[in-house]
């Protein structure tokens, strides 16, 4: 019984943590919260340290019959979490401060919803998934409303409420069909019962948990709830939510489509509904991300974009698909965190996130120019950066598989793409800004820009490293 | 194939149909006497003085969690209890760590002034 216990080491770490965090924060009167930071730094750390010892010595377990999973695939979602999280802290250290209220609760309540995601990534079972994925939202509805004063994040905060719900009860309702069609909840025993055959009823059920799925990560038709919402939350949570609750909810979805309905989610007319889906948000997402002039609405649309990406490597099905899902979920936490490091710079010292408010950056904070730069080209896919290595992972997953009309629009988009992410560097290159104030990064800021520039290099130039974690835990999934 | 999809569409026209005919049959059958008495917001108690929107304290909300907190606590609390000698040492250790992470969030709230009427 105890060796099973050792299977949830990461999440059990990141709960203590959480609870300490919250503690402190209580403990220590308002006002002077400073040893918060270091704190929270250190506990993501430790648990990344499990998770990743987990991962490493390929722990692969299941716990409570099948209904939770620490196998490789849910180490390394895990990991990607928690690095996201760690970033998004260490870049937010200076904007904090200038929050109106609760300043304490901010970590930990970061913490849960990494918590909530990790659930997510290691539920064996459609009821625990659905645990995880209310930690994770919930923490995040109050985040994105953090900004008590501002209308903009009650309002964000509020539609996040509403949509978060109603996409949750769409998926929940998808979840009681494959309940009443096959009696488990469990992912591999839903398989079992599912067979190959494809009732009319399996084909209802896959389509809700699919647009129940399609909220979470903002595939088009089901993205429209984004912009709103990225606009109005406050700088690092928008980061957040782009980066970690995307991929927590491929990393659900993944494993529900690949594993629990593994002979009817690729199959004929499913799997061609779901590429007009892929097709839709790569165009769409990108067209709309060019005419914005507010920064955080065109990461918005480009992140949608990038979920179309993504989700290539969930139509090629195959182990190589998967690797490219993971791959490219993990540069993208880097490449958006970069950019969104800089747009919190830029918003603490200027109190607005307009595209044209990084005039002139170049000169104003050169570090800062230059990885924002790095950042966008790397998700537009340009080599010799991170984010053209995971591309060609997943569209050649695809083209694999025989997709070869997708894999051109997705490349034509990419090429697209390229046009918006320039105009933001146009902007903080080519434009004075000259009323517009000097802009000094330090301390864990400067380390987040640093550390962020430097992976997406690194793994543009020599992405075996990852890459090879990104095949073992592929391959786990497929066991 | 066909037929089972069949079964779905009836479903659904019923679904579809059942609140229709239950607002519009009522309309097409009843009486309509209308009254002053009839019109008001509530047909019996006190007659309302003044606003009827009235604005309530958000306390009242945030006792409402502490009290659920503390409702899904008992709810774990029965069965535990009643089971208690024959789970033995480990679910007694469990039950108190699901109590201390209960009792964060209980302090939090308390801390945070949601239990006092302002």
């Amino acid at each position: 019984m105890n060796a099973q216990y050792a299977l949830l080491a990461p999440e059990i770490t990141l709960a203590v943590v959480g609870l300490v965090i919250f503690s402190v924060g209580l403990l220590i009167p308002k006002g002077s919260r400073q040893g918060m930071v270091p704190l929270t730094v250190l506990g993501i750390l430790v648990t990344m340290a499990v998770a990743g010892a987990q991962f490493f010595s390929n722990v692969n377990g299941s716990f409570l019959d099948g209904m939770y999973l620490a196998d490789n695939y849910a180490s390394f979602f895990k990991l990607l979490f928690l690095a996201a999280a760690l970033l998004v802290v260490l870049s937010s250290t200076e904007y904090v401060q200038k929050l109106p209220a609760h300043r304490g609760e901010f970590y930990g309540l970061i913490l849960f919803a990494a918590l909530g995601m990790m659930v997510m990534a290691g539920s064996g079972d459609l009821i625990t998934l659905y645990v995880g994925l209310e930690l994770m939202t919930i923490s995040f509805y109050v985040l994105v409303a953090y900004l008590s004063e501002d209308g903009k994040s009650g309002e964000a905060g509020l539609k996040y409420l509403i949509l978060g719900a109603v996409s949750s009860a769409v998926l929940l309702y998808g979840v009681s069909f494959l309940y009443g069609l096959t009696g488990s909840t469990v992912i591999t025993e839903i398989a079992a019962k599912l067979g190959s055959g494809m009732s009319p009823a399996t084909i209802l059920a896959l389509l809700l948990v699919l647009a129940g799925f399609s909220f979470k990560i903002s595939l088009i038709p089901f993205h429209m709830w984004a912009p709103d919402i990225y606009e109005g939350a406050p700088v690092p949570i928008t980061a957040y939510l782009a980066v970690a609750s995307k991929a927590a909810g491929f990393a659900a979805l993944v494993r529900v489509m690949l594993v629990g309905l593994k002979a009817q989610a690729l199959d004929g007319n499913v799997a061609v509904a779901l590429a007009v889906l892929i097709g839709l948000t790569m165009i769409a997402g990108n067209l709309m991300a060019i005419p914005q002039k507010n920064f955080k609405r065109m990461m918005a649309y480009s992140s949608i974009s990038q979920a179309g990406y993504i989700a290539v490597g969930l139509l090629a099905g195959t182990p190589d698909g998967v690797k490219g899902v993971l791959f490219y979920s993990m540069i993208y936490v880097f490449a958006n965190m970069g950019a969104f490091t800089v747009a919190t710079v830029v918003s603490t010292a200027q109190g607005s996130d307009e595209i044209k408010d990084f005039a002139g950056l170049a000169r104003r904070s050169p570090l800062a120019a230059v990885v924002m730069t790095v950042s966008l080209l790397s998700m537009a896919g340009i080599p010799p950066l991170a984010g053209f290595v995971g591309k060609f992972y997943l569209f050649k997953a695809l083209l694999d598989q025989g997709w070869v009309p997708l894999v051109f629009i997705a490349f034509v988009m990419s090429m697209v793409s390229v046009y918006y992410y320039l105009l933001v560097t146009r902007t903080m290159y080519m434009e004075e800004g000259a009323d517009l104030p000097k802009i000094g990064v330090s301390g864990a800021t400067k380390f987040t820009l640093l550390v962020t520039m430097l992976v997406t290099l690194f793994l543009g130039i020599y992405p075996s490293p990852l890459a090879k974690m990104a095949t073992i835990a592929a391959a786990s999934l497929f066991r | 194939m066909l037929n089972n999809f069949g079964a779905i569409g009836i479903l659904l026209i019923f679904a579809i149909a059942l609140p229709v005919i239950l607002v519009t049959v009522p309309k097409l059958l009843a009486p309509r006497k209308y009254s002053k008495e009839k019109g008001t917001v509530y047909e019996c108690g006190m007659e309302t003085r003044g606003e009827t929107w009235v604005q309530f304290k958000t306390n009242y909300f945030l006792y409402a969690l502490v009290f659920v907190a503390f409702d899904v606590e008992t709810v774990f609390l029965y069965p535990w209890a009643v089971q208690f000698r024959k789970l033995g040492t480990f679910a007694f250790i469990e039950m108190f760590i699901f109590i201390a992470i209960l009792l964060v969030g209980f302090w939090y709230a308390w801390k945070e002034g949601a239990l006092e009427w302002k």
